[in-house]
């Protein structure tokens, strides 16, 4: 009798549950991005429109860029996630081993409509950030840096400076430091001995300088007066100083690199339909401009800018006046290389 | 003999209804743990040596250099035809991104060199006369030696290849092992530091937590409420709150630098933060309760009258405690530094906020490979070293338990 009671509950508990699978409701999408106010920009400027436009729910998740979990769910079988914002090295090995689908020009558009590095074979961006040289002013008073040669020089700029604790920025800002244009600093780093220049300009500052591993600690060195000077992610900066009303300044004019996270669909997603759909309405610039109206960073699509508000304009990586400066991050170079120079940089870090 | 085996059986039969209660008992978390943790670890650990990306996409090249030998010079036509053939395959089953993962790995800088070569294979770009020479016209790099000894050097199903790079050790064309070179390293040294911080957090822990557990042991136990929330409170503060309270605490114009200078003990702010101090504070602060209560657990069991008899035939405090005390609670300590041990072992987001950059420690590096250049190999060949260290701890403290609680019942 005990039993029959135990097993009635039971399919009385699948039967419930089976309401919430997925399957039996409308159709949605599962979109993963990088939480915070990125999701909110994401949301209110892109997601949201979409919505209303095609009664499709979106199902926002967050994450940590850790392309792992999406090869552990690939590998198992079993994919939550249907599209996803990946950082583009890990989108260009995604890619490769099959975990990502190949995107078709139906969705993503023309190619050449795209800034440099912002389109792959399996995404498009989903935003255009740049590490940008930024000082306080609080601290930096009379004489003002103007080029990322200023920051190496600690005669003229006395303090402590800050910059990221990885190869990758680091690598490309030590060559602008050292003279060498945008344009050219990957040209540099391929030719022979390019990369013992790096260090050797590395050499000059280092005793100078703090290391950042997470923005937050960026940003409360920069606040508190511990450095002067540093790099940094350039919408958290202008976050910075519109919320908290910083006194700091970002100089596009020194140069800086910009890269891309881009929108992937997981291979066998189970709204891939919808997930691919979505895509398509993101690629065309009106859409894409709904997040650069709520946040700092750009997209791909070139015209998007002409979508955006005069002011948010002047903050973004692709604003034409900003993007003469920069050039983007060369990602081939950084998936061929990044494993063997991050263990150098960190060999030589701990000497 | 047989005395002793008839005892036995009767001893089990009398006891196995209630063992198989415990089987039952015990066995949905077995098989739970099995499932969720034992497998998929096991099968995390085997990506180590498993080579079967490599071997099995390139099925006609691992037959064709079976024999050759760096000395040989370039590969001949036959060479470059299993080649061409293999990676053309591998396009067209999309495994031409994995084989070139698997080949920069061991040789940086040939990642697109692979990826394109497949693309023209799967094409058919290269003319079958004279292939070898078509293929070096296009691509010089597969002129270079080193790579075609690194790859035919591992052409095996189960690869040394990252285990070797997890201890700084390569094997050069010659099939020897000789260290990589000094600039890359690293994984030794992260080790020895890692081992290193995590002893001399246990060992701070160890003599920080003993006053605390006398004192929480000794109070009302109003007070003694009190005292053990205070020092849980720590570990229910989020790690980012923590860790920046701590960078505001330590920095050079921070309270505490600040005030040091205004009562004149110092005249210029001392580095704090980013150095190997300011880590073991904040690791300490975090892992410092598991001792205390792992202490405090023992002593609660210890009658009060033992130390008092101690003092009252005479003997001094001190020599007291370090007779009768001491060894009581040392299976306190060394429960404690275990589990102070093991955690500490793991660390990696506070050294990489609160430390310098020579205070990193291995599990960055693994989290770095698992996630970010999703090399697998590697990071599971760290695991396995880490694993093998902690073992290793085990045993040697396993020892000294033996040693010592035999020192103590003489």
């Amino acid at each position: 009798m005990k039993l029959a009671r135990v097993l009635l509950t039971m399919v009385f508990v699948v039967c419930f549950s089976a309401q919430f699978f997925p399957a039996a409701a409308g159709e949605q999408v599962t979109v993963v991005g990088w939480g915070g106010n990125w999701n909110k920009a994401y949301e209110k400027g892109v997601w949201k429109p979409y919505m209303k436009q095609t009664g499709v729910k979106i199902i926002q998740e967050e994450w940590m860029g850790e392309v792992a979990k999406i090869r552990a769910q690939v590998q198992a079988g079993n994919i939550i996630y249907d599209m996803v914002s990946v950082e583009a090295p890990g989108a260009e090995i995604g890619c490769a081993e099959g975990l990502f689908v190949k995107l078709p020009r139906s969705v993503t558009g023309d190619p050449d409509k795209y800034h440099p590095e912002t389109i792959h074979e399996c995404g498009v961006a989903s935003d255009t950030w740049a590490d940008v040289m930024v000082y306080n002013a609080d601290f930096i008073k009379g004489k003002i840096p103007k080029s990322w040669a200023d920051f190496w020089d600690v005669k003229k700029f006395p303090g402590k400076r800050q910059l990221y604790g990885q190869a990758q920025f680091t690598f490309e800002n030590a060559l602008l430091a050292d003279g060498v244009p945008v344009s050219e600093v990957y040209k540099v780093l391929r030719s022979p001995g390019g990369v013992d220049r790096v260090f050797k300009v590395l050499d000059r500052i280092r005793p100078h300088v703090i290391w950042w591993n997470q923005t937050t600690q960026a940003m409360q060195n920069l606040a508190s007066g511990e450095v002067v000077m540093s790099d940094g992610f350039n919408a958290r900066i202008t976050h910075e100083i519109e919320a908290e009303k910083k006194n700091y300044v970002i100089l596009w004019e020194a140069g800086y690199f910009y890269g891309t996270d881009l929108w992937v669909v997981v291979n066998g997603a189970p709204n891939m339909k919808v997930a691919l759909d979505l895509l398509t309405w993101f690629s065309e610039p009106k859409n894409q401009a709904g997040f650069s109206n709520n946040f700092a960073y750009g997209t791909g699509r070139v015209e998007a800018i002409n979508y955006v508000s005069e002011t948010k304009r002047a903050q973004l990586p692709t604003a034409p006046q900003n993007i003469k400066y920069g050039a983007p991050y060369d990602i081939e170079y950084w998936v061929e290389n990044k494993e063997a120079l991050e263990k150098r940089f960190k060999t030589w870090l701990s000497k | 003999m047989n005395d002793g085996i008839d005892v036995k059986s009767m001893h089990d039969r009398g006891r196995t209804p209630s063992q198989w209660k415990y089987v039952l008992c015990i066995a949905p978390m077995a098989v739970f743990l099995i499932v969720t943790f034992f497998w998929p670890v096991a099968r995390f650990l085997f990506k180590s040596v498993d080579n079967s990306d490599l071997v099995s996409n390139l099925p006609r090249t691992v037959i064709a250099l079976a024999d050759w030998k760096h000395t040989d010079g370039i590969p001949g036509e036959d060479v470059f035809a299993a080649l061409v053939q293999d990676l053309a395959d591998a396009h067209a089953n999309g495994k031409d991104g994995i084989v070139a993962q698997k080949i920069n790995q061991r040789v940086v800088g040939t990642r697109y060199l692979v990826i394109k070569t497949a693309r023209i294979a799967a094409k058919g770009g290269f003319a079958k006369e004279a292939l070898r020479e078509n293929v070096l016209k296009r691509f010089s790099k597969w002129g270079n030696i080193e790579l075609w000894s690194a790859i035919a050097n591992d052409l095996k199903p189960l690869t040394e290849f990252y285990l070797l790079m997890s201890v700084d050790l390569q094997k050069n064309p010659d099939g020897h092992y000789e260290s990589v070179p000094e600039e890359q390293a690293i994984f030794l040294q992260v080790f020895g530091r890692t081992v290193w911080i995590s002893i001399v957090v246990t060992l701070i822990c160890i003599v920080l937590a003993l006053p605390v557990a006398h004192a929480i042991v000794a109070a009302r136990p109003n007070v003694a409420r009190v005292l053990i929330t205070l020092i849980l409170f720590p570990l229910w503060t989020s790690l980012l709150v923590r860790t920046i309270i701590w960078m505001i605490l330590l920095q050079g114009n921070g309270p505490i630098n600040s005030t040091l200078q205004l009562l004149g003990v110092i005249n210029k702010p001392l580095n704090l933060i980013y150095t190997r101090f300011s880590l073991y504070v904040a690791m300490i602060q975090v892992l410092l309760p598991m001792m205390i209560f792992s202490i405090v657990a023992v002593m609660r069991r210890i009658p009060v009258n033992l130390m008092k008899a101690a003092l009252s035939l005479g003997s001094p405090w001190l020599w007291a405690w370090w007779r009768v005390q001491l060894p009581l609670i040392m299976p306190g300590i060394f429960t404690g530094s275990a589990i102070v041990f093991v955690f500490a072992l793991g660390y990696y987001i506070t050294p990489a906020l609160i430390g310098g950059p020579r205070e990193q420690m291995i599990s960055s590096f693994i989290a770095f490979y698992t996630n970010k250049t999703l090399n697998w190999g590697l990071a599971s060949s760290l695991s396995i070293q880490l694993l093998f260290l902690l073992v290793l701890v085990w045993l040697i403290m396993l020892m000294s338990r033996f040693v010592f609680l035999k020192r103590t019942e003489k």
